[in-house]
């Protein structure tokens, strides 16, 4: 059986520096932070991360109410981000063969500010009766997935990997492989997440967050460099419309890249640490997938959240593969970490590089650290012809993914 | 004749938790037909009313012969009466 093509069509963002692909480019082109010291944070005792990147709520009542009730935070990233991505592909999905068409949503959890509501209303007397009907559908695990495919109508897979931090990329892979075996032929991909401090407190308490910059929040997370601290959450939604390739071709669609490549490994070791071997295995694997050799990728997005141990992992691991030659940077410096969305953002943002021939820099990186040198960081915009690019994403569990793209 | 308090106070639950124009709510509106209410918003509305009124009526059977706004406020009239004929 040959296996068909997938091209990417469409994408759609929702993240800290504002609605839509223009704003999240307009921002990292200006090299603008989104990180801010977090009002009321304070109040959670051992939390010592006071800062992330949130992303403003807007637009949502233009939802229709019983599409909306159901949706969280997260899930109206995501539906709005959909919005976005469904328009810039072109498609009318009143005309699509609806049993063909589906979403793959991911994110680490539901929403966390309904999960805590929820707790809130019922603890302290253990009393459900004043629980809305729709709380449960803001917090279930694939919530993003079946709220975007409620809002949007859609009628084929849905489905929503809970991968934490690799949770898009996992999204986008699974697509990729439906799309290849001829069972979908539009998938909406990608991911969502929303800030919360216990959200925060996850990494916190694994002393995983940047605590050295609450007073000074513009200045981290900084991937990479020698200062760095921790990771900053961030939130939002990327999705992207997978589509077969010919199609694609047939409708006469603007196609930003194909989809050459994937690869997810785990590294069967530890929940927590980063693991350079089954990072270097899960990027000779993506390579392998996509019949490229390591000197024919232009660009890596690269996961690289600005945790002590990750980056370094990371760092030798790209060595190992790319060597030094190869423009590596990091988007975590411009909204944080986004978790379950990261994967889908960035690559929204790398394939906006890629249409653009330019490679923007991994933001508050000013000096490397030694253990993160031999690869080509980004220190500043380079133009340069991006035909085929790599994007990293790591989870929690021991999780990596990676995805190649590549210009037709 | 219902207490004005309490169509006031069910109207507002209209709006606020339905979204529903204030000049909608007249008491002959079918709560599904003309306000567009399904079966996830009844549980809502139940845990409005009871919010908003104090009166228990998750389990009343009395819910579910409710069509109208006009249904609502005297169901809620008997409530309240029916409690308060407890407590007194």
């Amino acid at each position: 059986m040959s296996l068909k093509r997938v091209v990417i069509t469409g994408i759609g963002v929702v993240s800290p520096l504002g609605k839509g692909l223009p704003a999240l480019m307009k921002g990292i082109e200006e090299g603008r932070s989104t990180v801010q010291r977090m009002e009321g944070w304070e109040a959670y005792h051992g939390l010592q991360s006071l800062v992330a990147a949130p992303a403003e709520l807007r637009d949502e009542k233009l939802i229709p109410r019983q599409k909306r009730r159901s949706m969280g935070r997260m899930s109206i990233f995501a539906a709005q981000a959909a919005d976005e991505a469904v328009a810039d592909a072109g498609i009318n999905l009143a005309q699509e063969d609806r049993w063909r068409v589906g979403s793959i949503i991911g994110s680490t959890m539901g929403s966390a500010r309904s999960i805590n509501e929820t707790f809130e209303i019922m603890m302290p007397q253990k009393d459900l009766s004043k629980l809305s009907s729709t709380m449960f559908f803001q917090c279930m695990s694939h919530t993003a997935s079946v709220n975007v495919a409620q809002y949007l109508g859609l009628n084929g897979t849905i489905m929503a990997p809970a991968a934490a931090c690799a949770s898009a990329l996992h999204s986008i892979g699974a697509g990729y492989d439906l799309i290849r075996l001829g069972r979908q032929e539009v998938l909406l991909c990608g991911g969502a997440e929303e800030l919360h401090p216990t959200v925060t407190a996850s990494f916190d308490i694994l002393y995983a967050t940047s605590t050295k910059y609450n007073d000074r929040p513009h200045l981290t997370p900084r991937p990479f460099d020698k200062d760095r601290d921790g990771l900053v959450c961030g939130e939002g939604s990327g999705i992207v419309v997978l589509e077969e390739y010919e199609r694609a071709v047939k409708r006469n669609a603007r196609i930003y890249a194909e989809i050459v490549g994937y690869s997810t490994t785990g590294n069967g070791l530890h929940m927590s640490q980063s693991n350079k071997e089954s990072m270097v295995t899960c990027m000779q694997q993506a390579l392998r997938d996509a019949a490229a050799a390591p000197g024919s990728i232009d660009y890596i997005n690269a996961h690289a959240t600005a945790t002590v141990q990750g980056d370094q992992e990371e760092a030798e691991a790209i060595r190992e593969v790319f060597g030094s030659t190869v423009p590596v940077s990091s988007l975590k410096g411009y909204i944080g970490h986004t978790l379950g969305a990261s994967g889908a953002i960035e690559l929204a943002a790398s394939l906006a590089m890629m249409d653009r021939g330019i490679v923007y820099p991994t933001l508050n990186l000013e000096n490397v650290g030694p253990e993160c040198r031999g690869i080509g960081h980004v220190m500043k915009p380079e133009s340069r012809e991006l035909r085929t690019i790599l994007k990293n994403g790591f989870a929690f569990g021991g999780i990596n993914a990676a995805l190649v793209c590549r210009k037709i | 004749m219902i207490d004005q308090d309490i169509i006031n106070k069910t109207n507002k639950v209209f709006e606020e938790s339905f979204e529903i124009e204030k000049e909608r709510l007249v008491p002959t509106a079918h709560i599904f037909t003309d306000l567009g209410l399904d079966s996830l918003d009844i549980v809502d509305l139940v845990v409005a009313l009871q919010n908003t009124f104090g009166v228990k009526i998750r389990n009343e059977e009395r819910v579910r012969d409710i069509r109208t706004l006009e249904d609502i406020y005297k169901f809620i009239a008997e409530m309240k009466k029916e409690e308060a004929g407890k407590t007194s």
